[in-house]
């Protein structure tokens, strides 16, 4: 029993903050909200060769064979940065393709993503209403499956290489890889508060040959994968909160009312003392469950856990830290409202608190 | 990071279970006294020396004291079995008083108390606050005159809780009249039975008995001095820190208690889902905080905002529980235990009165934020 870091993970804590220190200003966060690509490819290339994509895929594939924690930690300082790409999907559906993939899939993929040249995303949602959208069907036709359907919020679709398709057919779930850039796939960019880059795809009459579909219980797949997808979520807003917290504390202390710091009056060292008491319990959380993961053990009531607490803790600390800041914590100038507008992203992302409390009362029998 | 037990760790929590288990009786009887309100009685005096027979009450402390240092994640281990089975989450004597007589009492000190509060054959009470003085400890104002080899203790203290089955009072009295006022208190181990000592109860809403204590002319040794004199604020502040220590099972075994309910009733709402999933949440932190202090008490490091960030969260869970059970029984929450349509035999009736003095005792929820916000973030005072 220890609530501490070995060296090796201490040092991959530092050389990812120090690095990204330096590598991904609020600058390149907000030009990457502003420019077409919605990351920087330069950055992107960087973090293969520290070799972050492949921090958890074994060597096999030309990945370091670390745990789920230490991907936690690194996505952690990757919050703190708020670094902008496709970095979650591309590795949550690449571990689904290790777990689940067939040995032809995984020796075609993996080695190309951990190396930084593969883009993955997932296209789960289904718009509702179904009305306006392009119906779902999946059909047969000389040994392919033919597939059309809608699917909203993809993140980086426009740079995906492939797409991990979602179809239902008579309730039953498949998944399968789809290339992004067949005929009869047109994508349409979807404005959101995050501006992070997510995309309604139609996919009209696109072939796929039976060798991409993944696995045989897309079901079990597509649950697997939205439980790393919270994790990984609830761990890079984990970092972005630390840093909220450390610009409220500063700011507290410089600004200076009734001629003295505003951080001396009692409100505010008590909405400090709220966030750190927050913050904290979606730290161990997402430790918890990333430790159960790296055990091999069920982790699905801990990550709908850690993904709760992120998704509502996310909104009380950005809330009162851009109250701490008063007048310039709402200016676009000012650097929380990244964290405030990306944490909205976060929290919705891969479930927010209501769906994970409702899995949580499952568990419990409820 | 690891957050499992040893095998070793493992097995010693099965002994302790075991014998919670095994002594059924006396658990149960020091149980029914410690929810009474009335304090320890003699089964709860009968677990104890059990425990302490087996050292493992202190099992940090070193042999000649009685304990069987071991590593603090053993003492974690005892307090949370302990309070699960008799919902009294530490002795005064083992968790706070025994800790600073360790550290800060001289040898003569150490011999006298610490073997026998591992034995489990003593309690103390603590003796801090006073009608002026409660956050602002160090406006008290009980004076101990010196005069030479003994001192006279001349004041009154509030709120002395454990004041009337103890043995020694954990006292806090002003020794000089200094500026700023913290430098002038000394902290003393009175026996409670020394003449010129009047203890008078107070009942909370929670029906638990408290104590207003009057000191008139009392002799007090020299050698009841702890540590050295105008020093004892310090020594009182670990103490606080110490008591501040808690695990959660005691919660987790009331939250179970309103979930079975739920499960047994049937058709779980969708509102009662999401709060009982919340308070789950809630209750996983606190287990998790509590282990953080842990882990830091296994290294050797004394925790400081992080035992305050342990006991506001562990008391506002406390807090939501009450509530949210309070809402799931609806009308029948408020029939008090005994009647025959009280349901879990009015067991939140009663714990949505007596949980409110957690939210006070022991430091405020408001203290509590103040030490994160100066100890934990170095906020500067106001």
């Amino acid at each position: 029993m220890e609530f501490g870091f070995s060296d090796l993970q201490e040092m991959l804590r530092k050389t990812a903050r120090d690095f990204l220190q330096k590598e991904c200003p609020k600058s390149l966060v907000r030009e990457s909200e502003q420019n077409d690509e919605g990351y920087s490819l330069d950055l992107w290339r960087k973090m293969a060769e520290l070799g972050w994509m492949g921090l958890i895929f074994p060597e096999e594939y030309g990945g370091v064979g670390r745990s789920f924690l230490d991907l936690v930690l690194l996505l952690e300082e990757m919050g703190r940065a708020l670094v902008p790409g496709p970095f979650i999907p591309t590795v949550c559906s690449g571990l689904a393709i290790l777990r689940y993939g067939s040995e032809e899939q995984k020796r075609q993929l993996l080695p190309k993503l951990v190396e930084g040249g593969l883009i993955l995303t997932s296209a789960f949602t289904r718009p509702i209403p179904p009305a306006v959208a392009m119906k779902d069907e999946i059909g047969r036709e000389d040994g392919m499956y033919v597939l059309s359907g809608t699917r909203l919020f993809v993140p980086y679709a426009h740079v995906a290489d492939w797409l991990l398709y979602l179809a239902e057919n008579k309730r039953r779930r498949t998944l399968l890889l789809v290339d992004r850039k067949s005929r009869g796939i047109s994508l349409t960019p979807l404005e959101t508060i995050a501006l992070d880059k997510q995309w309604e795809i139609v996919v009209d009459k696109v072939s796929v040959p039976p060798a991409n579909i993944l696995g045989r219980s897309g079901e079990e797949i597509v649950t697997k994968l939205e439980e790393w997808g919270a994790l990984a979520w609830a761990a890079f807003v984990l970092g972005g909160l630390e840093q909220v917290l450390e610009m409220s504390v500063e700011h507290a202390k410089q600004r200076i009312q009734f001629e003295r710091p505003i951080g001396s009056f009692q409100i505010i060292q008590h909405q400090c003392a709220d966030m750190v008491m927050d913050i904290d319990g979606v730290k161990f959380l997402c430790y918890e469950a990333a430790w159960k993961l790296s055990k091999g053990l069920p982790a699905n009531k801990e990550i709908s856990m850690a993904k709760a607490r992120a998704s509502d803790a996310s909104r009380r600390v950005c809330l009162l830290g851009i109250k701490i800041h008063g007048g310039v914590g709402i200016t676009v100038e000012h650097d929380i409202q990244l964290y405030f507008r990306r944490a909205k992203a976060a929290e919705l992302a891969f479930g927010d608190a209501d769906l994970h409390r409702e899995v949580i009362a499952k568990e419990m029998g409820l | 990071m690891d957050f499992e037990f040893s095998p070793e760790e493992e097995r010693f929590r099965q002994q302790v279970r075991e014998f919670f288990m095994k002594e059924e009786n006396s658990v149960n009887g020091a149980r029914r006294e410690w929810d009474s309100g009335e304090g320890f009685g003699p089964f709860c005096w009968d677990v104890l020396r059990k425990l302490g027979k087996r050292g493992w009450l202190c099992p940090t402390w070193p042999k000649e004291y009685g304990g069987l240092e071991l590593p603090f994640i053993y003492r974690y281990i005892l307090m949370d079995e302990m309070f699960y089975f008799t919902n009294i989450y530490s002795t005064v004597g083992a968790g706070m008083a025994g800790p600073v007589i360790l550290r800060h009492g001289n040898a003569q000190q150490r011999q006298e108390y610490l073997p026998r509060i591992a034995n489990g054959e003593i309690e103390f009470t603590l003796g801090y606050t006073e009608p002026q003085a409660g956050s602002d400890l160090a406006a008290l104002d009980m004076k101990a005159e010196d005069k030479g080899d003994h001192l006279i203790i001349s004041g009154q203290k509030m709120f002395n809780t454990r004041a009337h089955y103890s043995q020694y009072h954990w006292l806090a009295c002003r020794t000089e009249v200094t500026t700023p006022k913290h430098r002038g208190i000394s902290l003393f181990i009175v026996d409670l039975e020394t003449p010129g000592i009047t203890i008078r109860p107070i009942w909370t809403v929670g029906g638990v008995r408290t104590n207003e204590v009057f000191y008139d002319g009392v002799k007090v040794p020299r050698e009841a001095i702890v540590g050295e004199k105008n020093r004892g604020f310090y020594y009182i502040l670990e103490a606080l820190d110490y008591e501040r220590i808690s695990t959660a099972s005691g919660l987790e075994r009331d939250f179970q208690e309103i979930v079975d309910y739920v499960k047994k009733r049937g058709e779980s709402t969708p509102l009662e889902r999401q709060k009982l999933a919340e308070l789950a949440i809630d209750l996983e932190v606190s287990k998790l905080f509590s282990l953080r202090v842990a882990s830091m008490l296994n290294n050797d490091r004394i925790p400081n905002y992080e035992a305050a960030i342990l006991k506001a969260v562990v008391s506002e869970t406390e807090q939501r529980l009450v509530n949210t059970a309070m809402q799931i029984l609806g009308s029948y929450g408020q029939l008090k235990k005994g009647s025959k349509w009280a349901p879990t035999n009015g067991k939140f009736e009663w714990r949505y009165r007596e949980s409110l003095e957690g939210l006070i005792t022991r430091g405020t929820s408001e203290i509590m934020r103040n030490v994160i916000a100066q100890r934990g973030l170095g906020l500067p005072r106001s």
